[in-house]
């Protein structure tokens, strides 16, 4: 295989990767400025020059002091509305890392390289800036004078370089909010982003003309050497020299300058209680609480049978950390630029959602409150519903749960449990459910498949096999077909497939056939727990009698609830998805691919719940390496970045709503690459793209083809005539 | 209002064809395997008729009757979710391989045990078999005025309106209380049933009748009452044969596609 934009493959960066640019620069700065140091060593200044009463900075400090303590009362109040996390207290190493690596060395933020750089700038400069006026403070209340002579040059140095900093911190955001009209961050405007932005922007450069006043009228001449240090500043004060201000006129420009400068920076800290800017805090405490465990994993209600109330549809039946998390957010927009529904002109935004959620908060929070929230009801203190009112059902069922807002969140907002819970309460407690959704959930209930009036059976692809062996307790695997690995006739060719793949491998594997039934997950997705409760215990019951350790399963989707949700219902198996399985066989030998297939150039999609959600982006690229006379040209969004094909979350039984269709937009991203194949690992992902691909390309001539990776690597392995896909079939096409 | 709902359970009809099988002998149909029975479709939506009563005029009772095997009462209790307050059973060796009139006849000598009932509601016809006859049987039994079709049915006072489908178009029809409905696809989609619902329908004990529950004479009920007599069931036999025309060209091949048709006398 040939790699046709090896630069489209990105790895999640790590840790150590994004801060070597900066900390390379700084350390070079560093010995610079060791050897330029040794030179002068009587350098100092006066602390709170030509200021007379410094001590009103301690009456701003005290004000903001008391005006945060009342705005995280304020918000505590509301929080505590909400039900108790559990297992806080576990994993705390995991946590407190997830608070340094997502918090304080913000992963998330640097996904968009732009504003990575942006909001290191700004954040850096601010760290830095801190710790320089809080030296000011201590070497004045403390009386200790140690910015003195090398120490205070370099203090100069350093304070001017983070100013600057964070000035090309603070272009960048200006550009990105007056000169991008249609940026993310203008999809949900107020005054406070101007308000933030501009405050900032006045900080800076105040703290600049302060310090180039006095340079002017105490250092530029005096002590040139010295000046030179604090270089932004000793070049502006170096430019005053042309206006030729007098000494009293400097002087006087230089009070009020740092006056407006003090105030306009306790203003600006102070706008932290009453805006966004409290992601200072809040997004380093959302990365201590963010989940622990995979994010493929939804809560489990515990004892259902015994609650009144099955999902959220009042404010208070989230938890509290649900809660918070509203408050986390910046208004950002990753989530919704990444969101399929979205970007498909579908009603779900997921930002709106999370705001929609904090102001309903903030309006019947307080009410609650004095009502107490135990036995509160919401809608005794407000006309409008939580569920349909402020987050309308359309919105709730347009999730595809695929993760792709989750995994941008810079401040770990987890939009989609929140969603589910929703959708619990509208399935179970509601139950509004739109009709197609409704019809597949009944499907599953009575005949233990969402695959309404299919006209096959679970044995119907063994046809023309005589040696389909059944699982019993003595082989290694258990092969996992799927619902719809066998009752929709388009998936039927990747079971068989898969089959010969086993068995040619010399697998030792068997079936269930007849005995499968659904493992619940699309009920879970959709909201109806009581029902995935019921089909998951079941199977996992099963699953222990036939004796099952390891299971190899066609869908994604079986993939991740058997590995990641049974073990809720004390089913632990060894699960394998069939791409892992067979990537494995070809690097052991035990699977030769030596044919040409009819695909050669082809794009890779990641359907969400194989690569997202459960990381497994590789395994289905070893395979394309091993088909011989192939290439690959990656889409633009792909692996952790990869677009839902527009089925996943129940919406392969919905009718979407919209502008577009999610498997259109998909589609076409596809036939973008120029490939003449798109390949996945998902039989929803197969059939939307073969929906959605005859919707972009209407002509079938030159149409793009969609394949299971599976179908590619049976042709590669048995040769053109071998194939289970009338491989001859699709050859004809081809040609 | 006391409304009783005729539920049946049928074999699942969207069983796949494969999974199909007949007894030629026992002129019956093989219950196909891990297939289970389900709750027939339009008694689903005589159901969600009768709520909808209920519903509208804020208080009333449900009561849902089914005949048939112990298994039945998975079908009872998807109406018992659905909101209906009662449920029984029709459960003996006696009332089962009956048809259409010994079927009809005990419901109805249920419906009388009941009481004071004021509206019954079946489904247009059993999904399985089709006879849609069972709704106007009862009716016969009891006297009472019978409504077939519809896809609305409202209240009014001491009678009932009933919106019937015609082959084109609606028809409105009023008939004076008791009466009998039976009730269409068109009616809309029957309701999913809160979670709530569901497990009050659990607890729900369902009520079982026998014969002599009802007092019928055994005679006129199940296979003994049956008027009807099944002489043969069998499964269509379909195939199809495939001849491919020789020819070196497509022209040719098309000239004996012509040919051999016309020899078929098809053109």
């Amino acid at each position: 295989m040939q790699q046709n934009n090896p630069q489209e493959i990105r790895k999640p960066s790590r840790l150590v990767g994004a801060w070597w640019g900066p900390a390379v620069g700084l350390t070079g700065i560093g010995l610079v400025s060791a050897v330029e140091i040794e030179r002068t060593s009587d350098a100092t200044r006066e602390v709170f020059f030509n200021v007379d009463q410094p001590w009103a900075v301690y009456l701003f400090l005290s004000i903001l002091t008391g005006l945060l303590v009342y705005g995280i009362g304020r918000h505590l109040t509301l929080w505590a509305l909400g039900r108790p996390v559990p297992g806080l207290r576990q994993q705390l190493g995991h946590r407190l890392r997830n608070a340094v690596r997502l918090g304080l060395a913000q992963d998330k933020v640097r996904r968009d390289r732009y504003a990575g750089i942006m909001h290191w700038c700004i954040f850096s400069s601010i760290v830095v800036l801190t710790f320089v006026t809080a030296q000011v403070a201590i070497a004045d209340d403390l009386s200790i004078h140690f910015l003195e002579g090398q120490y205070y040059l370099f203090f100069s140095f350093y304070g001017d370089l983070f100013g600057l900093i964070g000035v090309v911190g603070v272009g960048m955001a200006l550009y990105r909010r007056y000169f991008d009209s249609y940026h993310r961050i203008r999809w949900d405007e107020r005054l406070e982003d101007h308000a933030i932005l501009w405050g900032l922007a006045l900080v800076l450069l105040t703290g600049f003309a302060v310090e180039a006043f006095r340079i002017n009228a105490t250092e530029l001449d005096q002590q040139p050497d010295w000046a030179r240090w604090s270089f932004v500043s000793w070049g502006v004060a170096s430019g005053l020299d042309l206006f030729d201000l007098s000494e009293s006129q400097l002087l006087s420009a230089h009070v009020w300058g740092w006056w407006s400068h003090i105030v306009i920076a306790f203003g600006w800290l102070g706008l932290i209680v009453f805006t966004k800017l409290d992601h200072i805090f809040f997004a380093p405490t959302n990365a201590f609480l963010l989940r622990t465990d995979s994010p493929g994993r939804l809560t489990k209600i515990e004892n259902i049978e015994e609650r009144e109330v099955f999902g959220v549809g009042q404010i208070q039946d989230f938890t509290w950390k649900q809660l918070f998390e509203l408050d986390a957010c910046v208004r950002c927009g990753r989530c919704s630029s990444v969101c399929p529904a979205n970007l498909s002109g579908q009603p779900l935004s997921p930002m709106h959602l999370i705001q929609d959620l904090k102001s309903h908060l903030a309006t019947v929070g307080p009410e609650l409150q004095r009502v107490g929230h135990q036995n509160g009801d919401v809608r005794a203190v407000s006309p409008v519903a939580m569920v349909g009112d402020v987050i309308k059902d359309e919105t709730l069922w347009a999730c595809r749960t695929c993760g792709a807002c989750v995994q941008e969140c810079p401040v770990m907002i987890e939009h989609v449990p929140t969603i589910v819970d929703m959708r619990r309460y509208l399935v179970m407690d509601e139950a509004r459910v739109p009709a197609t959704a409704q019809a597949a959930l009944e499907n599953m209930e009575v005949r233990g498949h969402p695959w309404r009036g299919t006209a096959l059976t679970r044995d119907s692809w063994m046809e023309g096999f005589d040696d389909v062996p059944y699982f019993d307790g003595t082989q290694e695997y258990l092969y996992w077909v799927g619902c719809s690995g066998s009752l929709v006739e388009r998936n039927l060719p990747i079971t068989k497939s898969v089959f010969r793949l086993l068995r040619e491998s010399g697998a030792s594997f068997g079936v269930m056939g007849q005995e499968e039934t659904c493992n619940g997950d699309p009920a879970r997705r959709l909201g109806n727990e009581y029902l995935y409760q019921i089909l998951a215990q079941q199977l996992v019951d099963t699953f222990k009698e036939k004796n099952v350790q390891k299971v190899i399963t066609n869908c994604p989707h079986c993939f991740n609830t058997f590995k990641n949700e049974y073990p809720q219902f004390d089913g632990h198996f060894e699960v394998l998805h069939h791409t892992e399985f067979l990537a494995k066989a070809l690097k052991d030998g035990d699977l030769q691919a030596r044919h040409q297939v009819t695909a050669s150039e082809m794009t890779y999609h990641d359907s969400c719940y194989l690569g997202r959600i459960n990381g497994q982006y590789d395994a289905p690229r070893q395979i394309i390496e091993f088909l011989p006379g192939t290439s690959l040209t990656e889409m633009k969004r792909s692996r952790s970045r990869g677009l839902c094909c527009g089925a996943g979350g129940g919406n392969m039984w919905q009718e979407e709503i919209g502008e577009r269709r999610v498997n259109h937009v998909r589609s076409e991203e596809a036939v973008g690459t120029g490939a003449d194949s798109v390949v996945s690992n998902c039989p929803f992902c197969i059939q939307m793209f073969e929906d959605g691909l005859p919707a972009v390309h209407p002509e079938e001539e030159g149409r793009m083809r969609a394949f299971d990776i599976a179908e590619l690597l049976e042709q590669s392995v048995f040769g053109p005539e071998g194939g289970s896909r009338a491989t001859s079939e699709v050859a004809e096409a081809i040609q | 209002m006391h409304l009783v709902v005729c539920a049946k359970q049928i074999p699942d009809p969207e069983t796949p064809p494969a999974a199909f099988r007949i007894d030629s002998a026992k002129n019956e149909v093989i219950p196909a395997q891990g297939i289970a029975p389900v709750l027939s479709p339009f008694d689903a939506q005589a159901a969600e008729a009768a709520l909808r009563i209920k519903e509208k005029a804020g208080d009333g009772k449900v009561t849902v009757i089914s005949l048939g095997q112990e298994s039945a009462q998975a079908a009872i209790k998807q109406v018992l979710a659905m909101g209906a307050d009662e449920g029984v059973l029709l459960s003996d060796d006696a009332f089962q391989g009956g048809d259409s009139y010994s079927t009809a006849h005990a419901l109805a000598a249920a419906i009388k045990k009941l009481g004071d009932v004021d509206a019954v509601f079946c489904g247009r016809q059993a999904a399985d078999w089709d006879m849609g006859q069972v709704g106007i049987g009862i009716a016969e039994e009891l006297g009472w005025p019978v409504a077939i079709i519809a896809k609305d049915a409202q209240a009014d006072g001491g009678s009932m309106v009933v919106q019937r489908v015609l082959a084109d178009g609606f028809e409105t029809v009023k008939m004076p209380l008791p009466a009998v409905v039976t009730v269409s696809n068109e009616l809309g989609d029957p309701r999913y049933p809160k979670l709530q619902q569901i497990m009050q329908a659990a607890r729900k004990t369902v009520t079982t009748w026998g014969p002599a529950d009802l007092g019928v004479d055994a005679s006129e009920i199940g296979a003994a009452g049956s008027r009807l007599k099944l002489e043969k069931l069998f499964q269509p036999e379909s195939g199809a044969e495939v001849e491919l025309m020789e020819g070196e060209t497509p022209a040719e091949q098309a000239q004996a596609l012509a040919k051999a048709l016309r020899d078929a006398k098809i053109i």
